[in-house]
């Protein structure tokens, strides 16, 4: 892989991003499918998962940082983490709107709080699907 | 997957070689990039800032027009 640390990084984010939380987004559909609707039970599964991924980031940016031959980010990276942070923002602002709302309607507790946290998911999935095509196609 | 063609054409490669073969490492570190960042001026896949252009120009001490050329 003809990559820099800032794209390798990007994938690292991208892949522990999607296997955790992903995972976790699982495993909390499938509680809340059997009823518990206390946003307490899911604070101990969810506590697990932001370990993982701290643990998944820290190990795949030493992957990264090894196999990178000491780059220091230039122009591009910034241009690209700018325009990709630029071009996704959008969702977490949809998100964050959408519970304002979902509380103002007296929506679960258990739901608000999910629905914000895919939406920072999401944000930062989009931001880094789209730092990798501007590094691949070019920007 | 599909790459972008940016407007602006670049002549690097061709100064590389007539450079004594300079590598991408050796002109990214002289003008302050990372290689990656020089692989995609040369395929045009970045425009450069002008600041990086005139780097690049300065290290083949050649005009700015010698090195890019717009094509849009």
């Amino acid at each position: 892989m003809n990559a820099g640390f800032e794209e390798k990084s990007a994938w690292v984010q991208f892949g522990a991003l999607v296997l955790v939380l992903g995972s976790y987004f699982f495993a909390a559909t499938k509680m809340y499918s059997a009823g518990v609707y206390d946003i307490r039970a899911y604070v101990p599964v969810f506590s697990i998962s932001v370990v993982l991924l701290v643990v998944t980031l820290i190990a795949g940016n030493i992957v990264a940082v090894a196999t990178s031959k000491g780059d220091q980010s230039d122009e591009r990276d910034r241009m690209i983490a700018w325009r990709s942070e630029y071009l996704s923002s959008w969702v977490l602002g949809v998100g964050i709107i959408g519970a304002i709302c979902a509380m103002v309607f007296g929506i679960n507790n258990v739901l608000v709080a999910h629905g914000l946290l895919a939406s920072l998911l999401l944000s930062t999935l989009l931001c880094m699907g789209l730092r990798i095509l501007f590094y691949r196609r070019g920007v | 997957m599909g790459k972008t063609k940016l407007p602006i054409d670049n002549s690097i490669r061709t100064l590389r070689a007539q450079h004594g073969e300079m590598t991408q490492q050796a002109l990214a570190d002289a003008i302050g990039v990372t290689r990656q960042t020089v692989i995609a001026i040369e395929a045009r896949k970045y425009s450069p800032s002008l600041e990086v252009a005139f780097r690049i120009a300065r290290v083949f001490d050649e005009s700015l027009e010698t090195v890019f050329q717009y094509t849009g």
